[in-house]
């Protein structure tokens, strides 16, 4: 018989609901940074626990980010 | 009247001069449709995220200001002619605007700054090198947790303690994070 399957659910608390002073701005590199994968993917909010206001915010504003090329849409450039 | 905010992305080997004209023809399209600017911010060269026409590094330039809708369309012609502009992007930042307040507000803010700075700057200073070091190491323990956590969570057992380590890492991300945001924007303060 396999080890039953344990659930440990953790409540997760969105981070910018939490810390009223990090803001989500598109200009702000450093802040989004930790949201993207080394290949510049967003990451799902599943994995933060971000609430959907602030994921919906967040993935615009490295989408802008992205257009005007101060975070990359596929990895870091290779040279 | 509206808020807007202009990003643009100058080829790095032109000259000072040269970007300075393309900021006051700019400005003078902006003013002479009645509106204001607001402020105006030389980011100075850094590296693009990828390529853009062929160019790895641009000079970026950053304006605020207030104007109608017309005149952004004029500015971002103008853009689309001169091709010493990489690329651009115009951001309304709200539906109506009134200068005056903003403008009072900005330096208002910029006085307290300044007499913070004289206390807190030194302080800064070593910190955020000391932030500098640490977030790098930070950044990767958090990445390795996680990337753990995904391949792990079916398991349940091992969980628990990869919880831990990654909501430790997070909270000291946050605390760094917060520090430089602190530095950098006295940085631009002080640009």
């Amino acid at each position: 018989m396999p080890p039953k399957k344990r659930i440990f659910p953790r409540q997760k608390v969105c981070r910018f609901c939490a810390d009223k002073s990090l803001v989500i701005d598109y200009k702000e590199v450093r802040t989004l940074r930790n949201f993207v994968t080394e290949r510049g993917k967003i990451i799902p909010s599943r994995i933060y626990g971000n609430c959907a206001k602030h994921q919906r915010k967040l993935t615009d504003a490295i989408k802008k980010a992205r257009q005007i090329a101060l975070m990359p849409y596929a990895g870091p450039t290779y040279l | 009247m509206r808020r807007y905010e202009t990003i643009l992305i100058v080829r790095p080997n032109v000259a000072e001069d040269e970007i300075e004209a393309v900021i006051s023809k700019t400005s003078s399209i902006i003013e002479g449709d009645g509106g204001t600017i607001i402020r105006i911010d030389k980011w100075g060269l850094k590296k693009l995220a990828y390529l853009i026409k062929k160019e790895s590094q641009g000079y970026y330039v950053y304006i605020d200001y207030a104007g109608i809708p017309a005149s952004v369309s004029e500015v971002e012609r103008i853009f689309r002619i001169d091709d010493k502009i990489l690329k651009y992007l115009t951001v309304k930042q709200a539906e109506s605007c009134d200068p005056e307040a903003v403008k009072e507000e900005l330096a208002s803010a910029e006085a307290a700054q300044t007499s913070d700075e004289g206390e807190t700057k030194e302080e800064n200073a070593g910190t955020a090198e000391a932030a500098k070091t640490t977030t790098e190491v930070e950044v990767k323990e958090e990445k390795s947790s996680t990337s753990e956590e995904v391949q792990t969570s079916d398991e349940g057992e091992a969980k628990e303690e990869n919880a831990d380590t990654a909501e430790a890492a997070k909270t000291a991300t946050e605390v760094e994070v917060k520090e430089e945001k602190a530095s950098t924007s006295e940085e631009v303060q002080t640009d």
